[in-house]
């Protein structure tokens, strides 16, 4: 990675270097996209009402094709349960319920973006299901419409294409994953989402960063859309010469997409590398087979364990690629275990591993060789587990391994580490047979009044960073703020309280940033705590200084503001009270005064009104 | 389908549906393909398909420019099974008749229409060859809405022909509205049944992963390849997870929800038999069974009288549909009565007064079945002063049957035997429809 490190545009156009952002934004609207559910997300305490089970299967697209995706997720054979919230969710939501008619909030809202983003709306929306047999959604489909196409933005310059936007579901959140089944959460099942896709020419990871931060901006001076964790994804997807294309999903956090694609690339060089290596070698992969009968009295634990069969296949000319690094702590064998789990057992054991460790004899050594029918010099993948798991796990390992002659496979991976930013395999990449008609929702025709409404409703980055700085005279804070998260709030509390603007957006910012670093989880205080401190401010009740001390508190433990003030005695002292203590304080001098009474009571007292006081 | 208009327009470039073309508007220029046009969007629309799957409407002028850019590969098929005969599992019949089991996406109205072929469906569900050796009869492809009695009788025949010719068993896919209609017609039509009968269907169409077809039909295809219930019986979800399908008998069956997958319940009556996720058969209640050494043949007694009504009493319900009714030969009318069986027979008001209008539909030799609305529960017509003054003016009380099933009923005697007969078997048991006893169940709705 850090031989790509600080290259210039130069080095990625070289390499082949394709990429294109899928942004996703749940809409905060107040009802589901096709239900009258309410779109707030429930936290982790909550209990479910009940909850159902149930198997999906792939099933023929409209034009007859089976999607790849589809079947390899039904191989999996899992048992989907979700659990139900009666305030979240109803019977559309798991699919015992025709849809209702589209949400007109999130349609406005969808078309007033792609407005924004001077896309071409398109005449008559068709609602689609999209097939996504991964138990996410309990109809084993997504509904989305096509909202727009032919768009584009220019951030620092360069200008990126927006080819389409969607309108859609928003899955079932995931609790828990065995190798028995998924439980999913069932109350953001059917929020609204908006899906923005970018061109794939985005011509370097830094520029990534930069449109994925426009988009989202653009987004949020809305204010109508969901904030907090999770609330905006972003899906990459990524490809260099002689690769393929990999779509990464689930990248949360913004700072980290360059890292993501940084990882891609080398892990797309080194499958380029060992294809080239492959070719070389002249490598060719052996049939499965069964090699139960060499682990009778074995002393190997994991097999031990696994009671059932031990399957395996041998690779001539492999020798040392199974446990080439093609990214941080990843190796061509994990690509081939990530497969072979999808069919439920727990990895593979291949012969680039230290395989003393693991408890083999010799004589089991030689024996497995004897059986795959490979030299000391061939390498081997096994698998043990139950029968049936153990047989589709073989089938996916040996795929995965004869791909490795292809090079890069097109994918959908998921980011699963945040540290070393890597990704895991999740499934093949769906193709377009995915997709067809949703028939239980009319076609929606685009009206001329939509259209006008749209352009008008248009959110307009311009526009508020201009009414921001006519704000707060202050074009860094104005900018700080526009990009940030916290904008809505800020909105929010000067609509609300008389709060001082300027005030307001240091604090949400400034304040903010200086608290998170002594390490205060200052985000987690809720939107209600933090307009209800601003308003005791703006009402007189306590000083600036005490905000400071009251958002630590909340930091630490939700508290109400009113109490959370008489319990650390925060009450600002003013008018008579503090006339009174600068009476007592007689025959010192001001600046005597001003001093004694700061120290004895600097959260309780206004700094402007005692200057006042003391004229 | 596309407005004259607009299929001149397409033809004149040579463009029909399914082909590849750039559409270039004011607002958008686009690549994909015709799509064929639902009946429900707005009239002056093409719908094509882009390369990224999906759909969208372009508004038609006549000055919009239309190119082709290559002509439809091949016909859209759905795929297929190939059924290879495995003769060491047990033989058994399924019977195609369509609905939403049998379903595909539809273009013509842009909702879900019987399309399929049997092979297709049996495509998506292999598991059901693994389970018998399974022979198809296509008997129709319609919506259960639209079912008569002529298909009753059809279906009746068919299992009957099978089963009489060594199947063990029949599976009956047929649309879910009128199931229990059709599970009661089969009961009653089925005389001297010596095998499963499973009607089932669903309440989800088969082109979705989630359908809960497939569960369904393996759930019945097993209770027709290897239980011992001599009875016709629906065997669909038993709840909204894919854990349990229940069998129920024909004549004790009703759709309670418009959407649930578990809609069917056995009314008055315990399931016979509950089948799980592993297709193991759990019996429940009682019923008949299978003599293997009987011999004896399956009798369709299909005739059918489809002069019968069925009417709903209901507040400020006028009694001139019974009039009506007769003086349009009716034979038979069921009232579905309000609780215990009531029709108004004391209103302050003469005109809304049942009481004449039953009374001289009685005499003219109509026979005027009751049950009630409450779906659940028992008739009686001794309570109140008013049931009895209605059972006195020739009224049959239909025990604990649902007003479906004593239509059917009456209509099925009337086919097969003399009025004055069928007056008399209607609330006598015939096909288990009717019960002695009505369990205590705590849940009696489950």
């Amino acid at each position: 990675m850090d031989a790509q490190a600080g290259k210039g545009r130069e080095h990625y156009k070289r390499i082949g270097f394709m990429c294109g952002l899928e942004i996703h934004q749940r809409l905060s609207t107040r009802e589901k996209l096709f239900c009258s559910c309410p779109t707030t997300i429930l936290g982790k305490g909550a209990t479910p009402s009940s909850h159902i089970s149930r198997y999906q299967r792939a099933v023929a697209g409209e034009l007859g094709a089976m999607d790849v995706s589809a079947q390899f997720e039904e191989l999996r054979n899992r048992e989907f349960t979700y659990n139900i919230y009666d305030t979240n969710a109803c019977l559309v939501e798991i699919d015992e319920e025709p849809p209702h008619e589209p949400n007109r909030e999130a349609l406005e809202a969808a078309l007033s973006f792609a407005s924004a983003l001077k896309m071409r709306i398109v005449n008559e929306l068709q609602p689609m299901r999209k097939a996504v047999v991964d138990g996410s959604d309990p109809s084993a489909f997504q509904r989305s419409m096509l909202i727009a196409l032919g768009g584009s933005i220019e951030v620092e310059g360069i200008r990126v294409n927006i080819p389409s936007m969607f309108l859609e579901e928003e899955s079932s959140g995931i609790v828990e994953s065995t190798e028995r089944g998924i439980t999913y959460n069932t109350d953001r099942l059917g929020v609204p989402l908006v899906e923005i896709d970018t061109d794939p020419y985005i011509p370097d990871p830094a520029t990534a960063k930069r449109v994925a931060l426009h988009i989202g901006t653009m987004l949020r001076i809305s204010g109508k859309v969901q904030r907090g964790i999770g609330s905006i994804r972003q899906d990459v997807n990524v490809s260099i010469k002689g690769g393929n294309r990999v779509e990464i999903k689930g990248v949360q956090d913004l700072d980290l997409i360059d890292s993501f694609l940084e990882n891609e690339i080398l892990r797309q060089q080194n499958l380029i590398e060992i294809k080239k290596r492959l070719e070389l070698a002249r490598a060719q992969v052996m049939e499965p087979a069964d090699l139960t009968h060499v682990f009778k009295s074995t002393k190997v634990e994991i097999i031990q364990r696994n009671s059932g069969v031990v399957l395996g296949f041998g690779l001539k000319g492999f020798k040392g690629l199974l446990g080439f690094e093609i990214n941080p702590k990843k190796r061509l064998g994990t690509e081939i275990s990530d497969y072979a789990k999808m069919a439920g057992v727990k990895g593979i054991i291949h012969s680039d591993e230290d395989l003393q460790k693991y408890g083999f004899s010799d004589a089991e050594l030689v024996e497995i060789r004897k059986s795959l029918d490979i030299s000391d010099e061939d390498s081997f993948i096994l698998v043990a587990g139950e029968k049936e798991k153990a047989e589709a796990a073989v089938k996916l390992a040996h795929s995965r391994a004869r791909s490795a002659f292809d090079g890069v496979l097109k994918e959908t991976r998921v980011a699963n580490d945040t540290v070393l930013c890597t990704t895991k395999f999740m499934r093949p990449l769906p193709t377009g047979s995915r997709m067809y008609p949703e028939t239980d929702v009319k076609p929606i025709p685009v009206t001329r009044e939509m259209l006008e409404e749209a352009m008008a409703d248009a959110p307009d980055t311009t526009r508020e960073m201009a009414n921001l700085e006519a704000k707060l005279h202050n074009k860094q804070l104005a900018s700080q703020l526009l990009l940030s998260p916290k904008l809505q709030l800020f909105k929010d509390i000067v609509s609300s309280t008389s709060a001082d603007p300027s005030f307001v957006a240091n604090t949400l910012i400034q304040k903010f940033t200086e608290l998170r670093r002594q390490g205060l989880s200052v985000d987690e205080i809720s939107d209600e705590r933090l307009k209800d401190a601003f308003q005791a401010y703006a009402d007189g009740e306590i000083t600036k200084q005490a905000i400071d001390e009251i958002l630590k508190e909340l930091s630490r433990a939700d508290s109400d503001v009113k109490k959370l003030v008489a319990r650390l005695s925060l009450e600002r002292i003013t008018g008579k009270a503090l006339k009174k203590i600068i009476d007592s304080e007689k025959g010192k001098s001001k600046e005597e005064i001003r001093r004694s009474i700061m120290s004895s009571y600097r959260l309780r007292v206004d700094g402007a009104e005692l200057n006042s006081l003391l004229q | 389908m596309y407005s004259s208009e607009i299929t001149g327009f397409l033809a004149k470039k040579g463009i029909a549906v399914g082909d590849k073309v750039r559409i270039r508007s004011d607002d958008l220029d686009v690549e994909g393909e015709i799509m064929p046009k639902t009946e429900v969007g707005a009239s002056d629309t093409i719908v094509i398909k882009l390369d990224n799957g999906y759909n969208i409407g372009i508004a038609y002028t006549s000055d919009l420019e239309v190119s082709l850019l290559g002509k439809r590969k091949g016909k859209i098929e759905f795929p297929r099974a190939k059924l290879r005969p495995n003769k060491a599992l047990p033989s058994v019949e399924l019977i195609y008749t369509g609905g939403t089991i049998g379903s595909k996406v539809d273009y013509k109205t842009g909702g879900v229409y019987m399309l399929t072929k049997p092979e297709e469906l049996l495509y998506e569900v292999p598991e059901v060859s693994e389970i018998a050796n399974i022979s198809i009869s296509n008997l129709f492809n319609i919506a259960s809405e639209d079912m008569s009695y002529h298909e009753w009788q059809k279906m009746a025949e068919e299992v009957a022909k099978a089963l009489n010719k060594g199947a063990r068993g029949a599976v009956v896919t047929i649309g879910t509205d009128t199931m229990h209609y059709a599970s009661a017609a089969l009961s009653f039509m089925l005389k001297n049944l010596n095998a499963p009968v499973a009607l089932t269907g669903a309440q989800r169409s088969s082109d979705r992963g989630s359908s809960d077809a497939f569960f369904n039909l393996k759930a019945a295809t097993k209770i027709a390849a290897a239980s011992d219930i001599a009875e016709v019986g629906i065997c669909m979800h038993s709840s909204s997870s894919d854990d349990r399908c229940h069998f129920i008998r024909g004549t004790h069956a009703r759709k309670m929800h418009t959407s649930r997958r578990d809609a069917f319940r056995p009314i008055n009556n315990r399931p016979i038999a509950s089948v799980d996720q592993k297709l193991a058969i759990k019996y429940v209640g009682d019923y008949n069974r299978m003599s293997p050494e009987s011999g004896q043949k399956v009798e369709a007694m299909t005739k059918f009288d489809g002069k019968v009504a069925m009417v709903f009493i209901h507040p400020n319900s006028d009694p001139e549909i019974i009039d009506f009714h007769v003086s349009r030969a009716c034979k038979g009318i069921i009232l579905a009565g309000t609780g215990l069986g009531h029709a108004p027979v004391s209103t302050i008001h003469d005109n809304l007064n049942w009481l004449n209008a039953i009374k001289s539909a009685a005499d003219n030799g109509v026979i005027i079945g009751m049950a009630s609305q409450c779906i659940y529960g028992r008739v009686n017509p001794n309570v109140y002063r008013n049931l009895r003054i209605l059972s006195t003016s020739g009224v049959v009380y239909c025990e604990d049957m649902t007003p479906e099933t004593a239509y059917v009923k009456l209509g099925w005697l009337l086919g097969n035997y003399s009025a004055e007969r069928a007056r008399g078997m209607l609330s006598k048991n015939v096909r288990g429809e009717i019960t002695k006893r009505l369990e205590f169940d705590e849940n009696f709705l489950v």
